[in-house]
């Protein structure tokens, strides 16, 4: 009978985990759409479709660290921008967290 | 028998935790590392030409600032600027044929070791963290206005690059604000190109991401001739609201203290022609310098007030068109400034690359 609790204990934390993980997957999704005017289609979009998060926190960033000096730039190749974004890691004192948003962003 | 039971239920209770905490770790952080970001050298930096009049004599300036980025791995940066500025006077001030010479100049030279977040390591010929200007704004299709402020002199002595080691980085990371700091040493230095005092300063700057808000102060220490310090207070803010661009910086040293105040404003609100306007920056800068002893470098000997208005137009985003009037007013003669010309950032790959 333990078994059984404990196994069923086991699986109301897995899908509750499960349930958290999508959850904010939505939240982000509807963030993003937001973010970009489109109407939300939770139905549609797959919970895995994260890198729409991505796009919305990159931008955040971009547009927020690039103008505290010059004009963003409208393009960089992704050839490059892992060796840009060391440079400007340096120069603007961004995170390593800012970092990898925007290499994800710029270079998805 | 129940022994065997209990760790039954405790393995499978530690699963259950594992399989929680590794689905919310996916939501979190999901596939953060993938990227297609290549890491090959680049070469970047600005060319221009500014055909400046000041007091009535002509001088034609050609430049070209290339910066070399190499990088070693994904946490060390091999990073240079050189300067290769040209100066050409009529050879006697009003008129005759334009002479003049090529400088070259090695503007910093170093290496970077990103550590992490908090500390970034770098050695070698660094560009001297002060204020606003010298590390930030100097490259000549990055500033607005191309002139320097006045007090650009304040706290970048001898050449505004150190010779030494720096450390810098974000100190403290919040979504709704940040802190960044950058520590350096410099020992004197009279070896050709690699040219610094011994200084130590640094430099400490709230940015608030939601505000678009960065407020800031720097110090430094002369530690050689005339021991000295230098301080400076500056901010940056582009509010949501408008395409505004506001910096602001109050510098003092031993020899002099001033301010400068610059708005930058794209038109892109402009209701009608937006097709021109929304390409069109104006620019203003009002700044003050008054001395306190005289016998500083790179500063004037003079109280010296200016007041500049400019314009640049982007035909790209890499690429425009400027043109300033300027006003100088000191006891040594007023005069006017103007300056015409373009500036275009380039930046390229040294070779095709190869993906991370």
């Amino acid at each position: 009978m333990k078994i059984r609790i404990s196994a069923l204990l086991i699986m109301i934390l897995a899908i509750g985990g499960a349930l958290f993980s999508a959850s904010k997957l939505v939240a982000s999704d509807q963030a993003s759409d937001k973010a970009s005017n489109r109407p939300s289609d939770n139905t549609k979009t797959p919970p895995a479709k994260a890198p729409i998060d991505y796009q919305a926190e990159g931008d955040r960033i971009f547009t927020a660290n690039c103008s505290r000096c010059h004009m963003a730039p409208m393009i960089i190749s992704p050839r490059i921008t892992g060796t840009v974004l060391m440079h400007m890691r340096v120069r603007a004192r961004l995170s390593r967290h800012d970092e990898q948003i925007l290499l994800k962003f710029m270079a998805p | 028998m129940m022994e065997k039971k209990l760790r039954m239920t405790r393995s499978r209770w530690i699963l259950a935790f594992f399989l929680v905490y590794a689905s919310m770790a996916h939501a979190q952080g999901d596939d953060l590392q993938k990227n297609s970001a290549g890491y090959v050298p680049v070469i970047s930096g600005g060319i221009g030409y500014v055909h400046n009049i000041n007091g009535g004599i002509t001088t034609l300036e050609p430049q070209i600032n290339p910066v070399l980025l190499l990088p070693l791995g994904h946490h060390v940066l091999v990073e240079s600027r050189t300067s290769f500025s040209g100066s050409f006077q009529r050879e006697f001030q009003t008129h005759g044929p334009f002479t003049g010479k090529v400088f070259k100049s090695v503007d910093y030279a170093q290496a970077d070791w990103l550590l992490n977040t908090h500390i970034t390591a770098t050695a070698g010929k660094y560009l001297l963290p002060f204020g606003l200007y010298n590390e930030r704004l100097s490259p000549l299709w990055i500033r607005n206005l191309q002139d320097s402020p006045i007090t650009s002199g304040i706290g970048t002595r001898t050449s505004g690059a150190g010779d030494g080691v720096m450390l810098r980085g974000m100190a403290i990371e919040h979504p709704s604000w940040t802190i960044q700091y950058s520590a350096y040493f410099s020992a004197l230095s009279n070896v050709n190109q690699l040219q610094a005092a011994r200084t130590a300063g640094g430099d400490v700057s709230i940015f608030l991401p939601q505000r678009r808000l960065e407020i800031g102060t720097s110090y430094q220490r002369f530690l050689q001739g005339k021991e000295i310090n230098s301080e400076a207070v500056y901010a940056s803010w582009q509010p949501h609201a408008a395409p505004l661009d506001l910096k602001v910086e109050f510098d003092q040293s031993y020899y002099g203290r001033g301010y400068w105040i610059e708005p930058a404003y794209m038109l892109s609100q402009v209701p009608k022609g937006q097709k021109f306007f929304q390409h069109l920056q104006v620019v203003a800068r009002m700044e003050q310098f008054y001395l306190v002893h005289s016998g500083g470098s790179s500063i004037p000997g003079v109280d010296t007030q200016k007041f500049s208005f400019g314009m640049n137009y982007y035909l790209r985003d890499d690429t425009r068109l400027l043109a300033s009037y300027g006003r100088q007013f000191s006891s040594q003669g007023n005069a006017n400034v103007w300056n015409f010309g373009f500036t275009h950032r380039f930046l390229w790959p040294l070779w095709p690359g190869r993906k991370k």
